[in-house]
């Protein structure tokens, strides 16, 4: 009898010891605001708070990043492209794909532990495929912004769906493609769609119940300050200023910072006279109450489809010998930007591309325009092309070496715009570009000195990628290009140190690096296929 | 706009993310043109949202005319009997081994709108006749092109395989792109020469590359890749391996024959009975 109560007993300990564990929570707020303190995780898209893709980790180095192996690969056995950044938490990957599928997976093996799929509507329409960022984390949550509008609640330890709230009528052609930003008790999201008409805005909802807590729209109201920098009438509903690539937070100011989309129709000037607030902008909104606390527009009137979805990077850096805080944004328009993150005035405007449609960006903060380069029915060449200077792909900032990194385009188009009827739920551009015949683009993986906007080094790709970009402590840049190859470089000079050939380029992300079981990874996502690099094991 | 939004994209949305995509696994993506009329033949609306999404996602390679620029003429294809079946078809898998994409994740919607618009434009030109002498053309093309240029099978493979140009390419076009070749080179025939770091030089057609590593065939048409780290050098020429045939090479009379020729090549059954 003892000895039956003593095993009872004993079971009943491991199982209340067991259920004390599992509800214990994976991440917490904490864990978010530390960033990449502890290395052998990853939390959120960008790595931290600020943006920065700037691991740790320093068991690969440039002397034996050549030694690099793959470990293992993970076929989604789906259809599609990653653009997403996976996830690391204790061991395990969360990673979303194409089609809103999405899967937790074995960080040493590879191995499939669950998986997630929605169930997309048959009328649904978007833009520019059915892509995902990724995930946010939270407790034992995972969020997910979903292509049909919706965010998703998941249980992170079975992808069982928690809560399932609309944004917005995907009918309408409203789309969800970014990675969530969680900030305290808050999962923040944006809304992408503006080539079909809509208006876009970033929500706050409460991680918990789903709720919504604020909305900022992306669009200027008639009654909302900046309103008067549309036409008067409607053309505000219709005003596009996507989000789809997740903004940053500052703890200190509470502020969280997001780059908006194009306005709408892309081209077609007339249709929409005035700056178009807040198109094209960096926006500075209270983490809170969703209140704008300050704005810079990048491109005021865009007509050349010059999203501000970039990731707006933040850091600490000596200008002139004085330590400011700034927001660092290179901009698809073409110019790179280290701004003011208290004020929103830039501080440093340069291109970091060819740019042929303004001369520079002037005192006031307004790119001073050259002729010639409106859209209309005749054409008109201007550089960069639609594609920018850079786009959705992330970069990367290490705060030790003081450089940005950002994967930059060589490019021009010959932009078209036409008079086009707006309709409901239909694709609204009023435009098209078409490259021009002699026009041979590139890409190249770019070091730019935030307090200058110089570059200081660069290594030129075959053609323009899409590639973002990692860099670790021991010195090292991870980049890819649009032939499919992962490389890796020397931070401080650019000279390249290893590369292997994927089969499909890298897009959005170069991956992510993490540590299990005292073994340094580099991870990286191409088309279907996740790969995972270690050093060999002795 | 939106992620990398396409437009540009269309190139790169159906290119790489669709490049993985099939039709069948999405639903309302027909892989053949779905039964019944058109609903959007002749409707005004209808022909000018298809407009808009031809100048979008079509206008890039097939010019904003539909008359060809880096690909096909399509006023002459459609109006040389191309069928919504087969346009269906070429737009939704795209054409294996050319820069066409396949629209997989397109609506069905969308791609019977561009066939609307389509027919509205190819039913503007009537088929250009073939005019020269077509005897003489082809045996001018015998003697001067099949060595780099094959037809239904047979001839060089260093240059473009033209067994359906004659749909592929309007007149004016053709012209133009044997009077100067040099003009536009497509993707896969641009001129290089590899130098071997004993000092040997490959001349040939560029078939691909990447930081690293280049894919030629050769003037023996002998293809091979190199990695860059073994050459000495890789000389990228702006002039075709094809040369110019100006008209001390090809006079004006024997260039109608030959474009004449070339306008009757619309394909080869190559199936064995």
């Amino acid at each position: 009898m003892r000895a039956f109560l003593t095993i009872v007993i004993g079971t009943l300990t491991v199982v209340a010891l067991g259920a004390q564990q599992a509800a214990a929570p994976q991440v917490t707020s904490q864990d978010l605001l530390g960033g990449l303190k502890d290395p052998s995780r990853w939390l959120t898209y960008g790595g931290d708070y600020n943006g920065h893709r700037h691991s740790p980790l320093t068991q690969i180095t440039p002397d034996n990043v050549n030694q690099l192996v793959s470990q293992w690969t993970f076929q989604t056995g789906t259809l599609g492209s990653f653009q997403s950044t996976p996830l690391v938490v204790d061991g395990v990957l969360y990673v979303t794909g194409y089609n809103n599928n999405a899967w937790a997976i074995d960080a040493r093996s590879g191995r499939s532990i669950w998986r997630y799929r929605r169930n997309l509507p048959e009328d649904l329409r978007n833009c520019c495929g059915p892509v995902n960022r990724g995930f946010a984390a939270l407790g034992d949550r995972l969020f997910m912004a979903t292509i049909d509008a919706h965010l998703l609640a998941l249980d992170m330890k079975t992808g069982g769906v928690l809560y399932d709230v609309e944004l917005a009528d995907y009918k309408l052609g409203y789309s969800a493609t970014v990675a969530p930003l969680v900030v305290k008790d808050k999962v923040i999201v944006g809304i992408a769609g503006a080539e079909f008409g809509t208006r876009g805005f970033i929500d706050a909802y409460d991680v918990q119940t789903g709720k919504r807590a604020w909305r900022f729209y992306t669009v200027a109201g008639p009654d909302d300050p900046g309103g008067k920098t549309w036409p008067p009438g409607d053309a505000y509903q219709r005003g596009g200023g996507s989000i789809w690539v997740t903004g940053t937070y500052d703890p200190q100011q509470n502020l969280i910072f997001f780059g908006t989309g194009n306005p709408g129709p892309d081209y077609y000037s007339q249709a929409r006279e005035g700056d178009n607030l807040y198109t094209a902008s960096l926006v500075a909104i209270d983490a809170d109450t969703g209140q704008r606390r300050w704005h810079y527009q990048f491109t005021p009137h865009d007509v050349h489809d010059w999203d501000s979805t970039q990731v707006p990077v933040l850091g600490e850096i000596p200008i002139n010998g004085q330590p400011r805080k700034v927001v660092m944004f290179a901009n698809r328009n073409g110019f790179f930007y280290t701004i003011d993150r208290t004020t929103g005035k830039p501080i440093v405007a340069k291109p970091f591309v060819e740019t042929t449609w303004a001369k520079e960006i002037g005192p006031d903060g307004r790119p001073v325009m050259l002729p010639g380069h409106l859209p209309d029915e005749d054409g008109s060449k201007t550089c960069p092309d639609l594609g920018g200077g850079t786009n959705f792909m992330s970069p990367s900032y290490d705060p030790t070496s003081r450089l940005f990194f950002v994967t930059a385009r060589e490019t021009c188009a010959v932009y078209y715009a036409w008079e086009q009827k707006f309709k409901p739920g239909e694709q609204w551009e009023s435009g098209g570009t078409i490259r021009p015949k002699d026009q041979k683009n590139f890409g190249a993986l770019r070091a730019i000195d935030p307090a200058t906007g110089q570059m200081k080094w660069e290594f030129r790709y075959t053609s323009v990628s899409s590639s973002g970009v990692l860099t670790t402590a021991s010195g090292l840049v991870f980049a890819g290009d649009g032939e499919g190859n992962i490389m890796a470089f020397e931070s401080r000079t650019g000279k390249n140190l290893w590369h292997y050939q994927l089969g499909f380029p890298v897009r959005s992300t170069a991956g992510t690096t993490y540590m299990v079981d005292g073994r340094q990874y580099l991870l990286v996502p191409a088309g279907s296929v996740l790969t995972a690099f270690a050093l060999p094991q002795r | 706009m939106t992620r990398a939004r396409s437009r540009l994209w269309p190139a790169l949305v159906f290119a790489i993310s669709g490049g993985l995509v099939f039709a069948q696994d999405l639903p309302g993506r027909s892989e053949t043109l779905p039964p019944g009329k058109n609903p959007h033949l002749g409707n005004k609306e209808s022909i000018r949202a298809g407009m808009a999404l031809y100048r979008i996602r079509c206008a890039d390679c097939h010019g904003l005319d539909a008359a060809g620029y880096r690909g096909p003429d399509l006023v002459t294809a459609i109006a040389g009997g191309l069928t919504d079946e087969r346009l269906f078809q070429t737009i939704r898998k795209g054409v294996p081994g050319t820069e066409m994409p396949a629209a997989t994740t397109s609506p069905d919607d969308d791609l019977l709108l561009l066939i609307a618009y389509l027919r509205s434009v190819g039913t503007v030109a009537a088929p250009e006749s073939p005019g020269g002498d077509v005897e003489n053309g082809g045996r001018l093309f015998a003697s001067q092109c099949a060595s780099c240029h094959r037809v239904a099978g047979r001839g060089g493979r260093i240059g473009p395989d033209l067994t359906r140009i004659g749909i592929a390419r309007s007149r004016s076009a053709l012209v133009r792109e044997i009077r100067t070749p040099s003009e536009w080179i497509g993707p896969s025939y641009e001129t290089v020469t590899l130098v071997t770091k004993d000092g040997q030089r490959i001349r040939g057609a560029k078939k691909n590359e990447d930081v690293f590593s280049i894919q030629v065939m050769d003037s023996r048409e002998r293809i091979q890749g190199y990695l860059k780290s073994s050459l000495q050098d890789v000389v990228y020429e702006k002039a075709s391996l094809m040369p110019d045939f100006g008209p001390g090479r090809l006079n004006d009379k024997d260039l109608n024959d030959l474009v004449g020729y070339l306008s009757t090549l619309r394909g080869s059954d190559m199936t064995v009975r």
